[in-house]
C-alpha cells in the first residue's frame, strides 16, 4: 500500500480510472464504440511516443521545447524523400537520421555550450519550424497513396486484429523503456543524474553520455511519432507538429514525472497521453468546440501537478 | 554557577529569564529525524559553543532559531514570548544576527548590496522610496575597510568576485556591525587563515563582553573551550551535554563526542 | 585592457544588444538603399517593438527572480479580445480596465501557485498558456472583434495604442513610460534588490528576511497586467482580434528577454536590453519584408539568434567574473 502511495503515477492512475468511470456511465454508447477506441489509441500513440521522449530529458531535469518542430521536420523530410521516389524503409532511416543529428546537436550545445536546454531547444523549436517553411515553401504533400499501402508503411501506419499498429509500437516501446530505465545501468544512471547531478558525478557517472543519449532519444521518438502518423494519415501541412512540444511536456508531467528530475515512470506517461486525448475525443463528442480541448489541457496540467506536488510533500513529511 | 531544576547551568547569579528557550524542539526533513526533543536555554551575555559532529543537527538548530524553518514540534521562545510564525525577517527584526553555514550572500548582488539586503537604506523622492546608494556604498566600503578586505574590493562589484575567504569575512562583519542582541556563527572560521581564526574568537569574545549572546557552532572543541562560557553538545539531533565551560575539560568533552559518533547509526561519507 | 571591459560588461549586461542594434540598423539601411529608415517603416516597426517590448519587459521581471512566464501569449490574447469585446458595450475606459483586471486576476493564479504553493512556474505557466487559450477561442467561437467607429473615436482607444501622438503610436509611449517605472523599481529601489537577489540565491535572501513568497507572487501579477496591456495596445492598433490573437508571442517575448542580456537561471537582467531585443526581433522581421523574402526566415533566424545570444552572454559572463 505505501509502495503504491509512492508511485510516481498514482495521480494519473487514479485520473485514468476516473475518466473511465465518468465516461462509462455518462456515455457508454460513444465510449465503447470501436471508431473512438481506435481514435484515441491513434493519437495516444502519436502523442505518447512524443511523451515518452520528452520523459527522457525532464527525467535529467532538462526540457525539450523543439520537438513540435523536430516532429515537423522529420515528417516533412519523409514524406519528401517518399515523394521523390526513395524506398521506404531508406527514407524512414534517413529521416531518423535527422532526428539523430538534431537531437545530437541539442545535447551538444547543453553540453559543450553550457547553455540551459531551454534556451536551446527554444532557439531550435524557432529554427525548425523556419527549415520547413523554406525548404517546403509552405507546400507540402501526404505519404503518395501507393506507398502507404507497402508493408514497410502498413508496419507502421496499419493495423493488426483491428489494433493499431502505433498503438502497439507504444506499447513496445514503452514497456522498454521502462524496462531500460527501471531495470539497467544507463537507467539508472539516469534517474541519479536528474535526482543530484553532482553526487552522481561524484559517483562516476558519465554525465556527458547519460545528457546525449537523452537529448538522442527525445529527438528519435519525435520523429517516430511523425512518421507513425504520416504512415497512417495522408493528411499533413507545413504547421505539422506545431504546438505539440507544449502537449508532449504535459503528458509526461500529467503522467507524475517530476519536472526537478530523478522521478517519473513511462507508464504514468503514456497514462498522461491516454488521459488528455480521451478527454479531447470526449470533448469532441459532446460537441463542444476543439478549443476546449486546449483550455482542458490546462486546467488538467494545473491540478494534476498541484497534487502530484502536494501529495509529495506529504509523504516526505510523514514519511 | 548554579544549576537549575531542568538540569540546564545557567552563569552565577543570574536568576534571570532566558533571551532564548528551545523547549522540547524536534524537527524532521521528510523521514530524517534532524533533531528529537532538544530543549536549551541561551541567556544574555553568554558565549555559549554549540558542539557536534557533522551532521549532528548544529546548523538544523540555528535555522529554527533563526527563522528559517519551523521546528516539527516543540516550542520556542524569545524573550518569554512563545515565537508562532517562524520568518528570518521576525529574527532580524527582534535583534538576531546570524553568520550562516552556507547562505547568506547573493553572488549576482553588488557587495553594497548584500550588505544591506533586507534593510535597505532609502531616501524619499515624492513619497517613493530609492535607494540611497551613497550611504550603500559608503556605509558598505567602511566595512570593507575595518576588517581588513583587500584595498581592491570595489563594493560596486558583485560579491562572486571575493574569494571564499573574503566572503565569510563578509558575512561576519555584516553580522557584527549590525549586531543587536544575539549574534549566532555557524562555523564562522571556514575558509579563514589561522590569523582570521584568531580575530573571529577575540570578536566572538569581545560581543559577549558588549552583553550580547553569542551562539558560537564548530566541531573543534578545543578551539571553543578556550573561549566559551559553556557548551552544548549535540549528537545524532539530540542534547547530550549541556555543562559550564570549567565543568569538563576538552579532552573530556571530546570524548563524550567521539564515542557518540561511534555508536552513531550513521555511514561515513565516502566521496 | 581586459579587466576594463569586463567592468564595462558587469556594469552594463545590455553591452552587446546595443553594440548589435548599431550593427543590424547599420545593415539594414544600407542593404535596403534606405528604405528601411522610411518613416512608414520606422511608425510600424516601433508599434511593433512597443506591444512586443511591454510583454518582454514582464518577462524580464519574472525571469530577474529565476522564474519563466510561459502564459503572456494567451494573457494578451484575453487582455485584447476583452478590450475590443468590451469597449463598444461599456466603452473603452472601462474595457480597458477590465483588460487590465484579467491580466492581474492571471497573473495572481500563476502567482498562487508558484510562490503559495511551490510548483515550477514553467509548468503552472504552460497550464495557464493552454486554459487561456481555450477560452479566448470559446469566447470568439471563430469570429472577430472589431472596433467600431465610434469606439475608434474615444479618447482612451486613442490613448492606449489606437492613435497617435506627432506621429508616434501611442502604445510606443506607453512603452517607454514602463521601462522608465520598471528601471527606476528594479534598479534603484529596495523591492528591486530583493527581486534580484531571490533570482540570485532564493535561500539566502529568504535568510536575510526577504518575503521570497511575496515578491515571488508580485512579479507574476506584474507580468499578468503588463501581457493583457500589450494585447490591448496591439489590439487598439491593429483595430480587431480574434481567437488566435497573442499566439506564439510568449516566445518572442522570452527571446526578447534573453537577447537583451537577461539570465535564465535569474538575478541578471536588463530592461534596456529587453527593449532592443524587441527592436532587433522586430527590425528583422521588417528588413525581410522589405527585401521581399519568404517571411519565415524570420522564424529561422529568430531561433538562431536566441542560441547565439545565449553563447555570447555566457562568455561575456565568463570572462566578466573572472577574478
Ligand atoms: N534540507 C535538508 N533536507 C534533508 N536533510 C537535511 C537537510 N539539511 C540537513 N539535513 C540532514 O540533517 C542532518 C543534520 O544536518 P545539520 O543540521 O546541517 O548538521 P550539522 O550542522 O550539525 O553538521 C544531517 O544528517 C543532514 O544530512
Ligand atoms: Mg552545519
Amino acid at each position: 500500500m505505501r509502495k503504491l502511495l509512492k508511485r510516481p503515477d498514482l495521480g494519473i492512475i487514479i485520473g485514468c480510472l476516473f475518466i473511465f468511470a465518468l465516461f462509462t456511465l455518462y456515455d457508454p454508447a460513444q465510449w465503447f464504440n470501436w471508431g473512438t477506441v481506435s481514435n484515441i489509441g491513434e493519437y495516444t500513440a502519436i502523442l505518447g511516443l512524443l511523451a515518452i521522449g520528452q520523459s527522457f530529458v525532464v527525467l535529467i531535469r532538462e526540457i525539450d521545447l523543439s520537438v513540435g518542430s523536430v516532429y515537423g521536420i522529420v515528417g516533412i523530410a519523409f514524406v519528401g524523400l517518399e515523394n521523390n521516389n526513395v524506398s521506404d524503409v531508406l527514407a524512414f532511416v534517413l529521416a531518423m537520421l535527422l532526428a539523430l543529428l538534431v537531437g545530437l546537436v541539442n545535447a551538444a550545445l547543453v553540453i559543450r555550450g553550457k547553455l540551459s536546454s531551454m534556451i536551446v531547444t527554444l532557439g531550435g523549436l524557432f529554427f525548425y519550424r523556419g527549415l520547413i517553411y523554406i525548404i517546403t515553401h509552405g507546400a507540402v504533400t501526404g505519404v503518395p497513396q501507393a506507398v502507404r499501402q507497402n508493408w514497410f508503411a502498413q508496419l507502421l501506419g496499419g493495423h493488426s486484429l483491428r489494433i493499431q499498429n502505433g498503438f502497439l509500437l507504444l506499447l513496445i516501446l514503452g514497456f522498454l523503456c521502462a524496462v531500460t530505465l527501471h531495470e539497467t545501468r544507463f537507467g539508472n544512471h539516469l534517474l541519479a543524474l536528474g535526482g543530484d547531478p553532482a553526487s552522481a558525478e561524484s559517483r562516476g557517472v558519465p554525465l556527458g553520455k547519460v545528457r546525449t543519449i537523452a537529448f538522442a532519444l527525445c529527438s528519435l521518438f519525435a520523429g517516430l511519432s511523425a512518421i507513425v502518423t504520416l504512415t497512417n494519415d495522408p493528411e499533413t501541412s507545413v504547421s505539422l507538429g506545431t504546438g505539440m512540444e507544449l502537449e508532449a511536456i504535459a503528458a509526461v508531467v500529467v503522467g507524475g514525472t517530476l519536472l526537478t528530475g530523478g522521478r517519473g515512470t513511462m507508464l504514468g506517461t503514456i497514462l498522461g497521453s491516454f488521459f488528455l486525448t480521451a478527454v479531447r475525443s470526449e470533448i469532441i463528442a459532446l460537441g463542444a468546440p476543439p478549443s476546449w480541448y486546449v483550455s482542458f489541457v490546462g486546467i488538467a496540467l494545473l491540478t494534476l501537478v498541484t497534487i502530484n506536488t502536494l501529495l509529495l510533500k506529504r509523504l516526505r513529511i510523514s514519511g | 554557577m548554579i544549576t537549575g531544576s531542568d538540569g540546564q547551568s545557567r552563569p552565577a547569579g543570574s536568576p534571570k529569564k532566558p533571551l532564548i528557550s528551545i523547549k522540547n524542539v524536534g524537527l524532521s526533513y521528510g523521514n530524517f529525524q534532524a533533531l528529537t526533543d532538544v530543549s536549551v536555554d541561551f541567556y544574555q551575555g553568554e558565549l555559549v559553543g554549540l558542539v557536534g559532529d557533522n551532521g549532528a543537527g548544529k546548523t538544523t538548530l540555528i535555522r529554527i532559531i533563526s527563522g528559517i524553518i519551523p521546528p516539527t514540534s516543540g516550542e520556542v521562545y524569545f524573550d518569554g514570548e512563545r515565537i508562532i510564525k517562524f520568518h528570518p525577517k521576525k529574527a532580524i527584526d527582534l535583534g538576531l544576527e546570524c553568520i550562516q553555514q552556507a547562505i547568506g550572500l547573493c553572488d549576482n548582488l553588488s557587495v553594497g548590496r548584500n550588505y544591506f539586503l533586507g534593510r535597505e537604506p532609502v531616501r524619499r523622492i515624492l513619497g517613493l522610496p530609492f535607494l540611497d546608494k551613497k550611504k550603500i556604498r559608503e556605509a558598505s566600503a567602511k566595512v570593507v575597510h575595518d576588517f581588513g578586505l583587500r584595498d581592491s574590493v570595489d563594493v560596486d562589484d558583485e560579491i562572486a568576485l571575493l574569494s571564499g575567504g573574503e566572503k565569510q569575512t563578509f558575512k561576519i562583519a555584516r553580522a557584527v556591525t549590525f549586531r543587536n542582541r544575539v549574534i549566532i556563527m555557524d562555523e564562522p572560521t571556514n575558509h579563514l587563515s589561522v590569523r582570521e581564526r584568531t580575530r573571529v574568537n577575540e570578536l566572538a569574545v569581545q560581543l559577549k563582553q558588549q552583553g550580547l549572546l553569542v551562539i558560537y557552532i564548530t566541531h573543534d572543541i578545543f578551539q571553543i573551550h578556550r573561549i566559551a562560557d559553556r557548551i552544548v553538545i549535540l549528537e545524532n539531533g539530540r542534547k547530550v551535554t549541556d555543562v559550564p565551560r570549567d565543568a569538563m575539560s576538552a579532552e573530556a568533552l571530546e570524548g563524550i563526542i567521539r564515542d557518540g559518533s561511534r555508536t552513531s547509526t550513521k555511514e561515513p561519507k565516502v566521496s | 585592457m581586459r579587466a576594463a571591459i569586463a567592468h564595462l560588461v558587469r556594469r552594463h549586461p545590455e553591452g552587446g544588444t546595443v553594440t548589435l542594434v548599431v550593427l543590424i540598423s547599420l545593415t539594414f539601411a544600407i542593404v535596403t538603399g534606405g528604405s528601411w529608415l522610411s518613416t512608414g517603416n520606422l511608425q510600424s516597426l516601433s508599434q511593433l517593438t512597443a506591444v512586443l517590448a511591454i510583454m518582454a519587459f514582464g518577462e524580464a521581471i519574472v525571469i530577474a527572480t529565476g522564474q519563466i512566464d510561459i502564459s503572456v501569449g494567451s494573457v494578451s490574447g484575453i487582455g485584447a479580445l476583452t478590450f475590443l469585446g468590451l469597449a463598444p458595450v461599456v466603452g473603452s475606459g472601462f474595457g480597458l480596465v477590465a483588460a487590465l483586471l484579467f491580466g492581474v486576476l492571471i497573473g495572481g493564479i500563476n502567482g498562487v501557485f508558484v510562490a503559495f504553493l511551490g510548483i515550477p512556474s514553467l509548468l503552472v505557466t504552460l497550464g495557464t498558456l493552454f486554459l487561456f487559450q481555450g477560452i479566448g477561442y470559446a469566447v470568439t467561437s471563430g469570429f472577430s472583434f472589431a472596433a467600431s467607429n465610434v469606439v475608434r473615436k474615444q479618447f482612451i482607444y486613442n490613448g492606449f495604442g489606437g492613435g497617435t501622438v506627432a506621429g508616434v503610436n501611442t502604445g510606443v509611449i506607453w512603452a517607454l513610460t514602463i521601462l522608465v517605472v520598471l528601471q527606476l523599481a528594479v534598479f534603484e529601489m529596495p523591492v528591486g534588490n530583493r527581486l534580484l537577489a531571490i533570482g540570485g540565491d532564493a535561500a539566502s535572501s529568504f535568510s536575510r528576511g526577504v518575503n521570497v513568497t511575496r515578491i515571488k507572487f508580485g512579479v507574476f501579477v506584474v507580468s499578468g497586467v503588463l501581457a493583457a496591456l500589450s494585447g490591448a495596445l496591439d489590439a487598439a492598433f491593429i483595430g480587431y482580434a480574434d481567437g488566435s490573437f497573442g499566439a506564439g508571442m510568449e516566445l518572442s517575448a522570452i527571446a526578447a528577454a534573453v537577447l537583451g542580456g537577461c539570465h535564465l537561471a535569474g538575478g541578471r537582467i536588463s530592461l534596456i536590453g529587453t527593449l532592443l531585443g524587441a527592436f532587433i526581433l522586430r527590425g528583422i522581421q521588417s528588413f525581410l519584408i522589405i527585401l521581399g523574402v519568404q517571411p519565415q526566415w524570420y522564424i529561422l533566424v529568430v531561433g538562431l539568434i536566441v542560441v547565439l545570444a545565449g553563447l555570447a552572454d555566457r562568455t561575456l559572463t565568463r570572462l566578466v567574473l573572472k577574478r
